[in-house]
């Protein structure tokens, strides 16, 4: 057989075993594949990394091997789009075998996924689409969160998403919705702090007034990114640094629940490690505020 | 008081508008927005429509990096456009996405002169999952090293089984070399000559997680697909391949192509 050409992309396999890291504080990083090699090399300084689960999802091969070097290293969480939570379908219940394979293996300290629904009839848009605030809607998402809980077989953490839009039949306003889903499942909240700027602005509500509405005990975690203005509408881009509104937003919220571990999210145009360590040092200064 | 819809309904009429931009029913989902001072139901809608198609086309590009080269990323976001539409997503993972951009190629009028296309297309998808497949063998596989311990009167029983990766791929045109010219570490004059002839390639990823592709000749292609297609090694061992089967059976174990075997009596 003719060797034709090998491509070795892998970091270096060593035997050196480190215990694996629980429990995340301050403020963290969402852990992207061209920082890998940085990461391995350098070690930073970062109190815990976000994997996006969705990414490591295939049966094998390098990711995986990579996400349980960064999970012997750091503490991780879990985050993905793919459950649908809010879809009219039933769970996909081989999707969920699969994550909590992958959560079994990585032992993260949460596995979080979002008030939304990504498909519906078996049909995938890998996006997350808003919601009607209805009872029927609110009742759905109820059922499919504490399914996908005895599934997994630990709590969830569900995130508010971006919106562009809401629906003139809803009964209720997003908190409403919320809280009614934190308090009739058990699931904690991750507070995505720019989505709801955004969401807020677009559908001209007040972030304040949401954030005053929700449990004070069930936020345990807080997403940063940063958006972009379109002229009509903010687009929840994750390409930029936070914004400063975002950045205000985030001081109020922390004064109104206390220092809650915050991530950092970049996922387009990701730039140098170091651009996120900047964004993720200036939120441990909000964090130590009010420590 | 604004008319209501179920759940279902909502998300039906939403998939709807997302991938068929005119639907009569359009109209009734923009219908049900609410709207904002500066956008009306359909632009709030076209926001998601455009992230969606963006985010499905995104994952093709990078799916396809040498296809996107060849054909250029203006023509290749044209020619993905009708694939989005005509093939949906049945998967949550997006890992999944695009295993029949090969047909649709196959179909797509306006590439039709480059008749490797679909060919490489098909390289490309199989480098896609080979670098994904899982590590290790199923479960009730026997490992090689326990060969030695079968009976010579059952050998004729063994069913090899090749490494979890290992996907085989075969073209009338030199689309290993198309492939080769194309990456961005590749130096040379970038000539293809496309008359070089069939051939039979693997493509799998080895124990160290190197990705490889190696050019197979056709008694080794035989044989792998043979083991692939499930025959036993005394269904092999009467294929034209037979000539030289511990030579190639011997380069497979080596190479570790050929993984593990099972016992069929």
């Amino acid at each position: 057989m003719a060797g034709f050409f090998v491509f070795l992309c892998g970091i270096s396999m060593t035997d050196k075993r480190f215990s694996t890291v629980s429990g995340i504080a301050g403020a963290g990083l969402g852990l992207r594949s061209g920082h890998y090699q940085h990461i391995f090399e350098t070690n930073p300084s970062v109190p815990w990394f976000e994997l996006l689960s969705d990414n490591y999802m295939g049966e094998g091969g390098l990711p995986i091997v990579r996400a349980e070097a960064i999970r012997d290293l750091y503490p991780i969480t879990l985050h993905g789009v793919g459950m649908s939570l809010g879809s009219a379908d039933a769970l996909n219940v081989d999707y969920m075998a699969r994550l909590k394979s992958l959560a079994d293996r990585l032992e993260p300290t949460y596995v979080s996924d979002h008030i939304a629904w990504v498909s519906i009839d078996g049909q995938y848009t890998h996006d997350l689409l808003p919601l009607p605030y209805t009872l029927e809607a609110q009742k759905n998402i109820i059922d499919k969160i504490s399914q996908a809980q005895d599934i997994l077989g630990r709590t969830l953490l569900v995130e508010n998403p971006s919106s562009y839009l809401m629906f003139n039949f809803s009964e209720m306003s997003e908190q409403e919705f919320v809280g009614g889903v934190l308090e009739q499942t058990g699931c904690q909240l991750l507070l995505d702090v720019n989505n709801l700027y955004v969401s807020a602005q677009n559908n001209s509500f007040s972030a304040s007034e949401y954030l005053a509405a929700l449990p004070k005990d069930r936020i345990k975690e807080i997403h940063l990114a940063g958006y972009e203005n379109k002229g009509d509408y903010l687009f929840d881009t994750h390409g930029y640094t936070v914004r400063d509104p975002v950045w205000r937003l985030y001081q109020e919220t922390l004064e109104m629940f206390g220092a809650i571990p915050t991530l950092i999210e970049w996922d387009t145009d990701v730039p140098d490690f170091d651009v996120l360590l900047g964004e993720s040092k200036k939120a441990q200064m909000f964090l130590d505020e009010v420590a | 008081m604004n008319k209501g819809m179920s759940l279902l309904e909502l998300q039906r009429l939403f998939y709807k508008t997302v991938f068929d931009s005119q639907s009569p029913e359009n109209g009734e989902f923009y219908a049900r927005i609410k709207t904002t001072v500066n956008l009306s139901g359909e632009q709030s809608v076209n926001i998601y429509k455009d992230s969606i198609l963006g985010g499905l086309t995104d994952a093709l590009f990078s799916i396809y990096p040498v296809c996107v080269k060849l054909v250029g990323e203006m023509f290749f976001k044209h020619m993905v456009a009708d694939y989005l539409r005509r093939y949906p997503s049945n998967s949550p993972d997006l890992g999944d996405y695009g295993s029949e951009f090969s047909v649709y190629i196959t179909d797509f009028e306006p590439v039709r002169e480059l008749e490797y296309l679909a060919d490489l297309v098909t390289l490309e998808w199989s480098w896609h999952r080979a670098f994904n497949a899982p590590d290790t063998l199923a479960a009730g596989i026997c490992s090689i090293a326990d060969l030695s311990t079968v009976a010579e009167v059952d050998q004729g029983s063994i069913h090899f089984v090749t490494t979890p990766s290992a996907i085989l791929v075969r073209s009338i045109f030199p689309i290993h070399q198309i492939w080769q010219v194309n990456q961005e570490d590749y130096v040379g004059n970038g000539i293809v000559n496309l008359d070089d002839g069939a051939v039979c390639l693997v493509v799998w990823r080895n124990a160290a997680f190197g990705m490889r592709i190696d050019v197979l000749s056709e008694q080794e292609y035989e044989f792998l697909q043979a083991v692939t297609d499930g025959k036993s090694f005394s269904e092999i061992a009467t294929l034209p391949c037979a000539s030289d089967l511990s030579g190639i059976l011997g380069r497979c174990m080596q190479t570790g192509l050929i993984a593990g075997f099972t016992l069929v009596k």
